[in-house]
C-alpha cells in the first residue's frame, strides 16, 4: 500500500494510473474526437478518422442557439453565485455567530434543505413564475437556483467561519471596530478561500442546471445550455457532430474549473462531506 | 438580556433574514403548495381546478406504472450507489500512493463528475448507438441496441450514471486515505499482518464515516436524479428507464396534469426524507457509538 | 413670411402624414417549426418573398426539436406560461384542438373564407375546426400508406397484399426465394411514441375497431382490440418484422427499406421521393399501396397526419402574423413546398397539377390514399390520450404484458384521466 518503492517502480505505476484515468475520461475524449469527424465517418463508424474538420463547430457557432445559450448560461451562473453567496454568507455568519432565535431548528432546516427534490417543488414555481410575469426570464432561472444553491452554501459557510477563532473578532472589536468593519476586515479575507470553494461549487451547480432551465424558458435567446443541448434541433436525423461540438463547448466552464481552480473546488466538496 | 444581547439578536434577523425570505417564498412555500396541489384536479388546458381529494393517491396505490417507477428508482439507487462505492473506493486506494502527477490525475478523475448531466447524457447516447457507437465498435462491430432494448436500457442509464458520480466517492475517500498516518500500517506490519488484513482492520473502520456519509449523498442524489435518464432515454423503451422524478414530470408538463403530477412528487419528496432521515439518525448513532 | 408659414405648414403636414412606423423599427415576426430537410428548404425564400411583399417586416424563423412529443411538451410548457415570444405556429394536425381548446390559439374564422378552405382535404379542415370555429390553417398533409418492393413482388407474381394474412405469406416466400438472412419483412414504427400510436390505430381499424368511441370510452370493443395487438407483438415475434422495430422511428425504418433490406415498409408519403432519388438503391423499385387489413375489418386505413400553421392568441402583429400564415398555405406556397422537398401540399387540386406530376409522379396516387385514410380522433384530449396508452402499448410490442392485460390497464388509466374531466370529449370552444 504505502510502501516505499524505488523510484523508477513509483513512476511507472504513477504513469499507469494516469492512463487508466485517462482512460476513465475516455467518453468525454471520444465526444471531443467526435466533434471534429466528418459526417461520414461519424456514421460509418470509423474509429480513427482520416480527417478532421470544423464544419461542426461552424455550425454550432454560426446556425444554432448555443452561442446565445452560453451567454444565459453565464449570467444565470454568475448572478446565482452572487446571491446565493451574497444572502447565504450573511446567513452563515449570522447562525455561526450570533444568538439567532430559533438557532438550532434553522440549522436543521437547512440541512434538510440540501436533501429536497427539484421536482418537488417545480410545479408551483411554474404556476409562481407564471403569476409573476417572470416566464422566460433570468430572473426566474437565478431564483430557482439560488433558492437550491442556499441550503449548502449556508452549510458550507457557517462551517468556514466556524473555524476561524473567535478571539481575532473579540480582539477587533476590542480595538474599537464596528460589527460591519469586522465582518469585512477580519472574517471576509480569513473566509475568502472558503467563500471561493463555495462560489465555484455554486457556478457549476447553476451551469449544470437543467430540470428549472428546461421548464421556465420559452424562447431560444432565453434557453440556457443545456436546455439548448436536450432541445437541439435535429432534421429527422440526429446531427451527432454537431451535437457533439455544442456537449464540448458546454464543457468548458466545468474544465476550466477542474483545471484552474482544482484546489479550491476540492476544498468545498470535502468541507461539505466531512462536516456534517 | 442586556442591550448589547438585544442589538445582536437584531443583527442576527437582519442577517438571516434575506435567506429565509428567498428559501420560505421559493423552498418552503412551494413546498407546501405542492402538498395542496396533490389533492386537486388541476389540468389548465380543460380549465379543470377542482378539489379531488386523496384521488390522485389511491389511483397510484394500484397503478402500475407507479409500482414501476419506484422499482425503477429503487433498483436504479441501490446499484448505481453499489457501484460507485465499489469503485470509488478501489480509485481511492489506487490514487493514495500517486506521487507525480496529482493534479493531472485528479483533473482527469473529475471531469466525469463536473460535466452537465445532459452533455454526458449526449456523450452516452451517442456512445451507444446500435451502428456507429464506440461501445458496439469496441465490441467487434455488433449492432446491440442498448437504448432501445428493454432489458439493456436500465443497465447502460446505470453505467452512465456510475461514470459521472464515481468520482465524487473516489475524492471523498482519498481525502481521508490521506489523512490515515502511515505509522499505523507500519506498524501492522512489524505485527506481521498482511495487506488484507490492514485494509480491513486499519483502512476500513477508518473509512466507515467517511463512506456512511457519502451514501447517505449519492443515495439522495439517486433518488432525485432526474437529468440524466430525462435526456437519455426519456423514461423509454416501455418505461424501463422510467423513474418516479421522470413519470411525475411528464405527467406535469407532458400533459398539464398538475394535480396528478404534484401527487407523484410529493411521494419522491416523502421517499427523499425518510431516507434521508434514516441515514442522519443512523450517522449520529455512530457518532455517540464511536 | 407667409412663404415661411407655408414651408412651415407643408413640413408639419409631411410629418403628420407619415403615420406608419419609422423606418429604424422592423417588426419581427418569430416563426416556430420543425426543420425542414435539407439543402431544398424551400422556407427561407418564402419568407423573403413574404418580406418582399411587407416592407419593414421580417420574418424570423427558429426550429423546434424534430421528435413530435419534445415539440409538443416545449408548445404546453410554454403557451400555458403566457410567453408572447412566437407568432405563427407549426402545430401537428393533432394539437389543434387541444390548443384552441386551452385558448392559445388565435380564432381565424374572420380571416377565412370557407369557399377556400373546401380546397383542402375534408379531414385536414375538421382537424383545424372546434366547435364551429376556425383555429389554424391546413399546411402539410400526410397519410400512412404501404411501401412495397414492386421488384420482388413481381419476381415472384404477387400483387399487393390486402390482408395481413397475405402480407405475412408474402414475406415468408419471398424470403424462402431470395434466401438474404438479412432481408427483413415488414417495417414500421413501434418506438414509443406517438408514431407508434399512429401504426396502433392503423392496426386497430384494419380489424373494424378504434381505439376510443364518441364518449371516450378505451377499446369499445375490446376482443377485436385484443386481436388487432396480438398481430402486431406476433409480427415481431414470428420474424416477420425484426425486434429493433420497437426501437423504430420514420427515419430509422426508412433508412432501412431504402438501403433494399426489406419488403414492406408502412411509412408516410415524404420517404417516396427519397426512394426516387438518383444514389438510391431502391430506385425504381418502390410502390404504393394502401394498408392491409385484419380479420374484421372491411379495408385497411391508414392514418392521416400533416402540419397546420396556427397563430398565437397573444402575438403582438396580429395581422401580420395571419398575413404570414395564409401566405405560407396558399396555392403557390405549398406547390414551392411540395416541388422543392415534397412536403405534400393540402389543396387537394395540387395532387393533379401537370408541373408536380411531372417530377413526381407517384401523387395522383398519394392523393387517393389519402382520401381513404382517416384521422385519429379529432378531440382536444387526444394528445392525452395518446401518452396514456403509449406505455401499454408499448409493452404489448416488447412482450411485457398480453394484449389483454394492457387492453383493461389503459381503460382503467383512460377512466382515471378523464374522471377530471367534465364532458369528456366534448368539443367546447374555450372560455379564457
Amino acid at each position: 500500500m504505502s510502501r516505499q518503492r524505488a523510484g523508477g517502480g513509483r513512476h511507472l505505476a504513477d504513469a499507469a494510473i494516469l492512463l487508466a484515468l485517462a482512460a476513465y475520461a475516455i467518453p468525454f475524449f471520444w465526444q471531443l474526437l467526435s466533434s471534429f469527424k466528418v459526417d461520414a465517418d461519424l456514421l460509418h463508424g470509423q474509429l480513427v478518422p482520416a480527417r478532421l474538420t470544423l464544419a461542426h463547430y461552424r455550425v454550432v457557432v454560426e446556425q444554432s442557439p448555443v452561442p446565445r445559450a452560453l451567454v444565459n448560461s453565464l449570467v444565470v451562473a454568475l448572478l446565482t453565485t452572487g446571491l446565493a453567496l451574497g444572502f447565504g454568507g450573511l446567513a452563515a455568519y449570522a447562525l455561526a455567530r450570533l444568538p439567532v432565535p430559533g438557532r438550532s431548528a434553522l440549522l436543521l432546516g437547512v440541512i434538510a434543505g440540501t436533501a429536497f427534490p427539484q421536482i418537488a417543488t417545480v410545479s408551483p414555481l411554474y404556476l409562481l413564475m407564471r403569476a409573476l410575469g417572470l416566464r422566460d426570464t433570468w430572473l426566474a432561472l437565478v431564483l430557482a437556483d439560488t433558492s437550491f444553491a442556499l441550503p449548502l452554501v449556508i452549510w458550507l459557510l457557517a462551517g468556514f467561519i466556524a473555524e476561524i477563532p473567535e478571539e481575532l473578532e473579540q480582539a477587533a472589536a476590542l480595538d474599537g471596530a464596528g460589527r460591519l468593519q469586522v465582518l469585512r476586515w477580519v472574517v471576509l479575507p480569513l473566509m475568502a478561500p472558503g467563500a471561493a470553494s463555495a462560489a465555484l461549487l455554486t457556478f457549476l451547480f447553476s451551469w449544470n442546471e437543467f430540470l428549472f432551465a428546461y421548464t421556465f424558458t420559452a424562447s431560444e435567446p432565453a434557453r440556457t445550455v443545456p436546455v439548448a443541448l436536450a432541445l437541439f434541433p435535429g432534421v429527422f436525423e440526429v446531427p451527432w457532430g454537431d451535437i457533439a461540438a455544442a456537449s464540448i463547448l458546454a464543457s468548458l466552464p466545468p474544465v476550466v474549473i477542474i483545471v484552474v481552480f482544482q484546489r479550491l473546488l476540492v476544498r468545498g466538496l470535502l468541507a461539505g462531506a466531512i462536516r456534517e | 438580556m442586556n442591550a448589547r444581547q438585544r442589538g445582536d439578536r437584531r443583527t442576527a434577523l437582519l442577517y438571516v433574514s434575506p435567506a429565509l425570505l428567498a428559501l420560505g417564498c421559493l423552498t418552503v412555500y412551494p413546498g407546501l403548495w405542492v402538498l395542496w396541489l396533490s389533492l386537486q384536479h388541476r389540468i389548465p388546458i380543460f380549465d379543470v381546478d377542482r378539489f379531488a381529494g386523496l384521488s390522485h393517491y389511491l389511483f397510484l396505490a394500484q397503478d402500475p406504472r407507479f409500482w414501476n417507477a419506484g422499482r425503477v428508482t429503487l433498483v436504479f439507487a441501490a446499484v448505481s450507489v453499489g457501484l460507485e462505492l465499489g469503485l470509488g473506493l478501489l480509485t481511492a486506494l489506487a490514487l493514495r500512493g500517486q506521487r507525480a502527477g496529482r493534479r493531472l490525475a485528479l483533473a482527469l478523475l473529475l471531469l466525469a463528475w463536473a460535466l452537465p448531466a445532459v452533455v454526458t447524457a449526449r456523450i452516452f447516447e451517442w456512445l451507444y448507438h446500435p451502428s456507429a457507437g464506440l461501445v458496439n465498435l469496441l465490441l467487434g462491430g455488433r449492432t446491440i441496441n442498448w437504448l432501445g432494448d428493454p432489458a439493456l436500457a436500465l443497465p447502460a442509464l446505470i453505467l452512465a450514471d456510475v461514470w459521472r458520480t464515481m468520482p465524487f466517492v473516489a475524492l471523498l475517500c482519498y481525502a481521508r486515505l490521506l489523512g490515515i498516518p502511515p505509522e499505523l500500517y507500519e506498524a501492522a506490519q512489524v505485527d506481521g499482518a498482511g495487506r488484507t488484513a490492514m485494509f480491513t482492520r486499519i483502512t476500513l473502520p477508518l473509512l466507515r464515516r467517511i463512506l456512511l456519509i457519502v451514501l447517505l449523498f449519492r443515495t439522495l442524489d439517486a433518488l432525485r436524479a432526474f437529468d440524466l435518464m430525462f435526456v437519455l432515454t426519456g423514461g423509454g423503451p416501455a418505461g424501463s428507464t422510467e423513474t418516479l422524478t421522470v413519470y411525475a414530470y411528464r405527467s406535469l408538463f407532458q400533459t398539464l396534469q398538475l394535480g396528478f403530477g404534484s401527487a407523484i412528487s410529493v411521494v419522491v419528496f416523502a421517499l427523499v426524507m425518510l431516507v434521508a432521515w434514516s441515514y442522519l439518525r443512523l450517522l449520529r448513532r455512530q457518532r455517540l457509538g464511536a | 413670411m407667409i412663404r415661411a408659414l407655408f414651408l412651415s405648414g407643408f413640413l408639419l403636414a409631411l410629418v403628420a402624414c407619415d403615420s406608419a412606423p419609422p423606418a429604424g423599427s422592423p417588426v419581427t415576426l418569430v416563426f416556430k417549426h420543425a426543420k425542414i430537410l435539407g439543402p431544398a428548404d424551400p422556407l427561407p425564400r418564402l419568407f423573403r418573398e413574404f418580406e418582399a411583399q411587407h416592407p419593414g417586416v421580417r420574418v424570423k424563423s427558429e426550429s423546434l426539436p424534430w421528435s413530435a412529443d419534445e415539440q409538443h411538451q416545449f408548445y404546453v410548457i410554454n403557451l400555458e406560461g403566457g410567453s408572447p415570444a412566437f407568432d405563427v405556429m407549426m402545430l401537428d394536425v393533432i394539437w389543434v384542438p387541444e390548443f384552441a381548446r386551452a385558448g392559445w390559439l388565435k380564432d381565424l374564422t374572420p380571416f377565412v373564407d370557407r369557399t377556400e378552405f373546401a380546397e383542402h382535404f375534408p379531414s385536414a379542415v375538421e382537424a383545424a375546426s372546434l366547435d364551429g370555429r376556425i383555429w389554424a390553417i391546413p399546411w402539410i398533409m400526410n397519410a400512412g400508406l404501404l411501401y412495397y418492393r414492386s421488384d420482388l413482388l413481381t419476381r415472384y407474381g404477387l400483387r399487393p397484399p390486402e390482408s395481413y394474412a397475405e402480407l405475412v405469406a408474402q414475406v415468408r416466400r419471398i424470403r424462402a426465394g431470395e434466401s438474404d438472412p438479412r432481408l427483413d419483412g415488414f417495417l414500421w414504427q413501434g418506438k414509443q411514441y406517438e408514431g407508434m400510436v399512429v401504426n396502433m390505430l392503423e392496426a386497430l381499424w384494419a380489424n373494424g375497431t378504434e381505439l376510443v368511441d364518441a364518449s371516450g370510452r378505451a377499446f369499445p370493443d375490446p376482443a377485436r382490440a385484443e386481436e388487432a395487438l396480438a398481430l402486431r407483438r406476433m409480427l415481431i415475434v414470428s420474424g416477420v418484422s425484426p425486434r429493433w422495430v420497437t426501437a423504430g422511428d420514420e427515419e430509422l425504418t426508412r433508412r432501412a427499406f431504402g438501403d433494399g433490406r426489406a419488403i414492406f415498409l408502412r411509412s408516410w408519403p415524404y420517404a417516396m421521393d427519397l426512394f426516387q432519388l438518383p444514389e438510391s438503391a431502391v430506385r425504381g423499385k418502390v410502390g404504393i399501396a394502401p394498408l392491409p387489413r385484419h380479420v374484421h375489418g372491411a379495408r385497411g386505413a391508414g392514418a392521416t397526419g400533416g402540419a397546420h400553421l396556427g397563430v398565437h392568441v397573444r402575438t403582438r402583429h396580429p395581422e401580420l402574423a395571419v398575413a404570414l400564415a395564409r401566405f405560407l398555405t396558399s396555392e403557390t406556397a405549398q406547390r414551392a413546398m411540395a416541388s422543392g422537398v415534397a412536403l405534400n401540399p393540402t389543396r387537394m387540386r395540387l395532387y393533379h397539377d401537370p408541373e408536380l406530376t411531372r417530377t413526381h409522379p407517384a401523387l395522383p396516387a398519394i392523393r387517393a390514399l389519402t382520401l381513404g385514410a382517416r384521422p385519429r380522433p379529432i378531440t382536444p384530449l387526444y394528445p392525452m390520450l395518446s401518452v396514456a396508452m403509449q406505455p401499454e402499448l408499448s409493452a404489448v410490442l416488447v412482450g411485457l404484458k398480453t394484449p389483454a392485460q394492457a387492453v383493461s390497464s389503459a381503460q382503467r388509466r383512460l377512466a382515471h384521466l378523464l374522471e377530471a374531466i367534465p364532458g369528456g370529449t366534448d368539443e367546447r370552444a374555450p372560455t379564457r
